[in-house]
């Protein structure tokens, strides 16, 4: 029992606050109604129908003419039938005044109406009208906005007011406007529950409202109230194309004016971008040219060519032999410096120095082979190294040796084939040994170290032994081209004794290391 | 020769079938623009000849069906029986209509008269459409005088023909039973 009570209590409660809701609801329509036909409507009694057999009058008193409403009686008159009243109730208004209703619930159409409102018997009000044209609706239900999947564009659907046989007599006023902007625009649409708004911003957020009105042809009425507004984002947009082909032309057109600009002034902008460097090179003929005749030396010769000295290639270690027969010893000077550098780096300055001083005993004579007929000679008249007439104390015997850093890997660090130049000298000591003086030349990759010995070391012609036999390269500079033979001071015979690795000049820095084969063992 | 024979009986099945004249199937007009269009036309014709003066010399009574609608009371009729009060109302109205413009003399609201006078027939040719007998050419004896009521101005019948056309005629349009299985 308990239970069932509660039960119905809680359903009273229920449809109580639902009830009092559409109440609420009802109140707040009407009020919204009787306002927009106050200001719509001069007539009075204002009348509106919100179905299909209904009908609410209203008029307002002003305050010092307001009374009860048993005061007033309001009398209607179908065409052709009798006149009924209808019962008044009052409700108060802003400012002071009334309002008095009038509903009527059961109505007939496409029939003229007759009113009349009476106040203490005196008619205040008398007004003739077709219902079927009074029609205010309430807004349509259900407003949603979507996506059309196109750009621009945003899909606003609603549900229709309810009322029978008047579906196709419907028309609607949809207005949107950007998301905080007061300036919208309108678009009126029949008969129909959904329209596409286009011409949309990509991108924005938008507000639509939509209010419904009778077409006015078989049924007539009032713009319903707005709708409360809805909102939704449209599409981000892609590129116009428009946009894009016009920035396209404009970029196209600048860069032209600009390479014509340049062209117009390409020489004023050459000199300043890449200016002429001044050569020095017809200084340096000077130089040449004096040193040479300080030299007493025509210009012909290897050490002396201008080009020599100006390569930018990696100096090549050189192993210079002296002629056979030579002049006196000039006095020692320097070298300039063009020659100095021209030799590499070395870490012994004394050992420059030496070679600065045999290179002050250099002669050349005019013929440019002598040293290979020379050389040949030698060969074939090998004679004991230490009375060698090339080792006469006058005589400067400059190697230039390339060391490494490290000593075991000398042999690994140097392509063989990439040498500048090779002159290899073998003699019958082993590898290591022949490092440090005559072997062959063991070059890092720029960063060699040249040893150089000269004969000046050994005043005493105690020039180290190094054996009856020995290969050598032989070089010949022409002018044109320099040759280089591989010779042997042993005699020809022997030659076929050993193996001579040869190796092509290259005046070129090694670009990589690879293994290089061990100096040349020559076995007497 | 009995492939002739077959032929010719092949050939008068054929021609008897033609003959009967079995009218092409009529579709139905259920579009509201039609009556819309009529409906405009005689109130534009109403307010044209509203401020006649002297009814534009048009004397006697007319009767004329009733035009109210009550929509509950529509709810209890059927389509026949809506079909006979629009029918009734549309021949008393080109009667009517008919005395009028017999009446009249300025070309003018000849002109207008005769105008919805071949809406009334069109509206015929309507009905006849959505399957509903046209009734409109014949005196309907189904309605009695409680159906109809007597005016005598130009006036009134016009805006009591606007006011039928608007509520009945439409009424009926919109539930027939051929409009209502198209929009299915």
């Amino acid at each position: 029992m308990t239970n069932d009570n509660l039960n119905k209590l809680l359903v009273f409660c229920v449809l109580f606050c639902a009830q009092k809701t559409s109440i609420v609801h009802g109140a707040q329509a009407l009020e919204t109604k009787v306002a927009l036909l106050l200001h719509a409507e001069p007539e009075n009694p204002k009348c509106f129908a919100e179905g299909m057999s209904d009908l609410t009058c209203f008029w307002e008193e002003d305050e010092e003419r307001t009374g009860s409403a048993d005061q007033y009686s309001f009398i209607y008159t179908y065409q052709n039938e009798n006149s009924s009243e209808c019962s008044i109730t009052a409700l108060p208004a802003a400012g002071g005044k009334r309002l008095y209703f009038c509903r009527l619930s059961q109505t007939q159409l496409f029939v003229p109406l007759d009113i009349r409102v009476f106040r203490d018997d005196l008619l205040i009000h008398n007004r003739s009208l077709f219902i079927e044209l009074v029609f205010l609706l309430d807004p349509p239900a259900n407003l949603t906005l979507t996506s059309t999947g196109t750009q621009g564009q945003l899909k606003a659907s609603w549900l229709p007011p309810s009322l029978k046989y008047m579906g196709d007599s419907m028309m609607y006023e949809v207005s949107y406007a950007m998301a905080g902007s007061h300036i919208g625009k309108v678009e009126e649409v029949q008969a129909s529950s959904e329209l596409i708004l286009r011409g949309l911003q990509s991108g924005t957020k938008y507000k639509v409202r939509i209010r419904v009105k009778l077409d006015g042809i078989s049924y007539s009425g009032y713009w319903s109230a707005w709708t409360d507004p809805v909102l939704m984002e449209t599409m981000p947009g892609d590129l116009d194309p428009l946009i894009v082909s016009l920035s396209l032309i404009i970029s196209l057109v600048l860069t032209l004016l600009s390479l014509l600009v340049l062209m117009s002034h390409r020489r004023f902008l050459l000199k300043k971008i890449w200016p002429i460097i001044p050569t020095p090179e017809s200084k340096f003929q000077v130089f040449i040219y004096i040193f040479c005749e300080w030299l007493g030396h025509s210009t012909g010769g290897l050490w002396l060519r201008p080009a020599y000295f100006y390569s930018e290639e990696f100096p090549a270690p050189l192993e210079v032999l002296s002629e056979v027969s030579l002049g006196p010893a000039l006095p020692s000077s320097a070298l300039p410096p063009k020659a100095s550098e021209a030799l590499g780096e070395e870490d012994e300055d004394e050992k420059l120095k030496r070679v600065d001083s045999a290179l002050e005993g250099w002669r050349e004579t005019p013929q440019e082979h002598w040293p290979m007929d020379q050389l040949r000679a030698i060969h074939q008249h090998p004679a004991p190294w230490t009375q060698s007439s090339l080792l006469e104390s006058h005589d400067a015997y400059v190697t230039l040796n390339a060391q490494n850093h490290s000593g075991e890997e000398l042999l690994d660090d140097i392509l063989e084939e990439t040498l500048p130049l090779q002159v290899l000298f073998a003699s019958g000591r082993t590898s290591s040994e022949s490092r440090s003086d005559l072997g062959s030349f063991q070059q890092s990759s720029g960063l060699g170290r040249l040893s150089s010995q000269s004969s000046f070391e050994y005043p005493n012609h105690t020039w180290p032994p190094k054996g009856p036999g020995y290969t050598y390269m032989a070089v010949a500079d022409s002018g044109v081209s320099m040759d280089y033979s591989p010779m042997s001071s042993s005699k020809i015979d022997d030659i076929g004794k050993g193996v001579i690795y040869t190796n092509e000049y290259k005046n070129e820095i090694p670009a990589h290391r690879r293994p290089i084969g061990t100096p040349i063992p020559f076995a007497f | 020769m009995s492939s002739i024979s077959g032929l010719v009986a092949v050939l008068l099945t054929v021609l008897q079938w033609a003959g009967r004249g079995l009218p092409s199937p009529v579709r139905p007009i259920c579009d509201p623009r039609v009556l819309d269009r009529f409906i405009m036309e005689a109130r534009d014709t109403e307010t044209a000849l509203r401020g006649c003066k002297a009814g534009c010399g048009v004397t006697g009574t007319f009767v004329v069906p009733l035009t109210n609608v009550d929509f509950v009371v529509l709810e209890t009729k059927d389509t026949e029986e809506q079909a006979l009060e629009v029918q009734s109302g549309l021949f008393l109205f080109g009667q009517a209509l008919g005395a009028v413009r017999e009446s009249v003399s300025r070309a003018a609201v000849k002109s207008l008269i005769d105008n919805n006078k071949s809406n009334i027939h069109s509206l015929g040719q309507v009905l006849r459409s959505l399957h509903i007998k046209d009734l409109s050419l014949s005196p309907v004896p189904a309605v009695g005088d409680s159906a109809t009521r007597k005016v005598s101005s130009l006036s009134e019948l016009l805006r009591v023909h606007t006011n039928f056309l608007r509520g009945k005629v439409r009424l009926l349009l919109t539930n027939a039973p051929a409009c209502q299985q198209n929009s299915t």
